[in-house]
């Protein structure tokens, strides 16, 4: 069969496209969940200057478009800072890590205000320290209630690794547009859609067996 | 001096003053009961204690050393530095009313995460201790099983395990059985009474009158952030002076 066959023959080149968006979305994952953590902690401070900027961060970094803080990175930054360069995969890196921290600060903080404050109290009178309390006590409670959303925003991301199009790099879909062009022929992306639904499947999976594993204890 | 001083504690919400000038003394091994109603500053003066709220002005002294004192010249509560409040603190048990068990632990990991994290000892040397507390309240065969399957009385009687595995010289309950289903009330009283049979010092902020006239060497009544009468159990029962005292224990037989 035709169709099938041209499948096959354009696939191993989309594949190609793998290595970017993977390293891409491993990368923006290892850096941004604790970056986002360490935001939350410091936007529950008790410090006002330090709330009140995590918030105006939060605000400015959710309520603008990705795409242009990817483009403000990497063609502003390097004009407002003289002789700075940036690769494309940092300014891609940089702009997804500073952007999903400031969903994850809000996933991280609803999760650690959704825990009883009879926790911190159970463990202050136990002789627990704010660090102790957080890393053994409420931590752990907190990646429990925090996969679902957890799971979402990083399915989000690896979509969203489809943006950095506009650095030419070339990730799955940049690679796939180029045949689209090139043979006149949609099917490409079909292709490509496969590749990102193969990939949230392996996700999917695994924030159901990470859940499942979480759930041998109820609240 | 007593073992503990709460001397002319005052504590304020803004401008709501929820603990006027109160004064508690004991003597080790003693139990005092704090009875009164809802909002009369009972639990928190315990929390106080218990290092849960800070005070605005007074002083406390537990075992000789200070916690908090208000110097003429200042005016207002000085606390000593973090490592003394610690010190102090690891004196002391507390109970709530809400359990606060780890959900997230099995009720053995419950009881041996504090000794372990906090006091540094080694698994081997606290896991005989776990075990003759959960022995003691009853509950050694549930060591494997987490907090949401246990009853209200039984997370309780772990609270209460956990707490003791801290080894404390000091047992604070703060309304420990007022969360709890009435069939499962007298099994973490049952547990309470035996603390004071083995010479605890204690004290219990309770709803449960009957067992505060048994367990108890003095009953303390609170109302408005006062204390308006305190005694030996035969004294605040079967004696009340104070018409407020009288009105309470009235309202509280009247079922």
């Amino acid at each position: 069969m035709d169709l099938l066959e041209y499948m096959l023959q354009i696939a191993p080149a989309i594949a190609g496209g793998f290595q970017v968006t993977l390293s891409l979305f491993f990368i923006v994952i290892i850096l941004s969940v604790p970056g986002g953590l360490l935001l939350a902690l410091l936007r529950l401070s008790t410090n006002r200057v330090v709330t009140t900027i995590v918030d105006a961060y939060v605000y400015v970094m959710r309520g603008t478009p990705l795409m242009l803080q990817i483009l403000l990175i990497y063609y502003g930054l390097p004009f407002m800072i003289d002789g700075f360069e940036l690769t494309d995969m940092t300014a891609a890196v940089l702009s997804f890590v500073l952007n999903y921290i400031a969903y994850l600060c809000e996933i991280f903080r609803s999760g650690i205000q959704s825990i009883p404050k009879g926790q911190y109290e159970g463990a202050k009178v136990l002789g627990f320290t704010y660090v102790q309390t957080m890393y053994k006590i409420i931590l752990p409670q907190v990646i429990k209630r925090v996969l679902p959303p957890l799971a979402n925003e990083t399915i989000t991301l690896l979509k969203d690794t489809s943006l950095v199009y506009v650095l030419a790099m070339n990730d799955i879909l940049r690679i796939t547009r180029s045949i689209v062009q090139r043979d006149f022929d949609i099917t490409a992306f079909i292709v490509a859609g496969v590749f990102y639904l193969a990939m949230t499947f392996v996700l999917t999976k695994l924030y159901q067996y990470l859940e499942r594993r979480m759930a041998m204890y109820e609240d | 001096m007593a073992f503990i001083d709460m001397l002319h504690i005052e504590k304020n919400y803004g401008s709501v003053a929820v603990l006027q000038d109160v004064s508690l003394s004991m003597e080790r091994g003693e139990v005092v009961s704090i009875i009164g109603p809802s909002g009369s500053g009972k639990s928190t003066f315990l929390r106080c204690l218990g290092q849960l709220g800070s005070i605005q002005k007074g002083t406390i002294i537990v075992d000789g050393a200070t916690l908090v004192d208000t110097p003429a010249n200042v005016g207002e509560a000085v606390y000593v530095g973090k490592e003394e409040q610690q010190r102090i603190l690891l004196k002391m048990g507390m109970v709530f009313q809400s359990f606060n068990l780890f959900p997230h632990m099995t009720v053995l990991e419950n009881i041996m995460v504090a000794p372990r994290m906090v006091k540094g000892m080694k698994d081997a040397d606290i896991l005989p201790i776990a075990q003759s507390l959960l022995e003691k309240v009853g509950l050694w065969d549930k060591r494997d099983v987490y907090p949401s399957t246990l009853s209200g009385g039984q997370k309780q009687r772990v609270a209460i395990a956990r707490a003791l595995a801290m080894k404390p010289e000091i047992m604070l309950f703060d309304e420990p059985t007022s969360a709890l289903d009435p069939e499962f009330t007298s099994e973490v009283l049952r547990t309470i009474k035996e603390l004071a049979e083995e010479d605890m010092t204690m004290i219990i902020v309770t709803h449960e009158m009957a067992f505060a006239r048994e367990v108890a060497d003095r009953v303390i009544f609170m109302a408005d952030g006062k204390i308006q009468e305190e005694g030996t159990p035969e004294e605040v029962f079967g004696n009340p002076q104070n018409p407020r005292t009288q009105a309470f224990l009235n309202s509280m037989l009247r079922v």
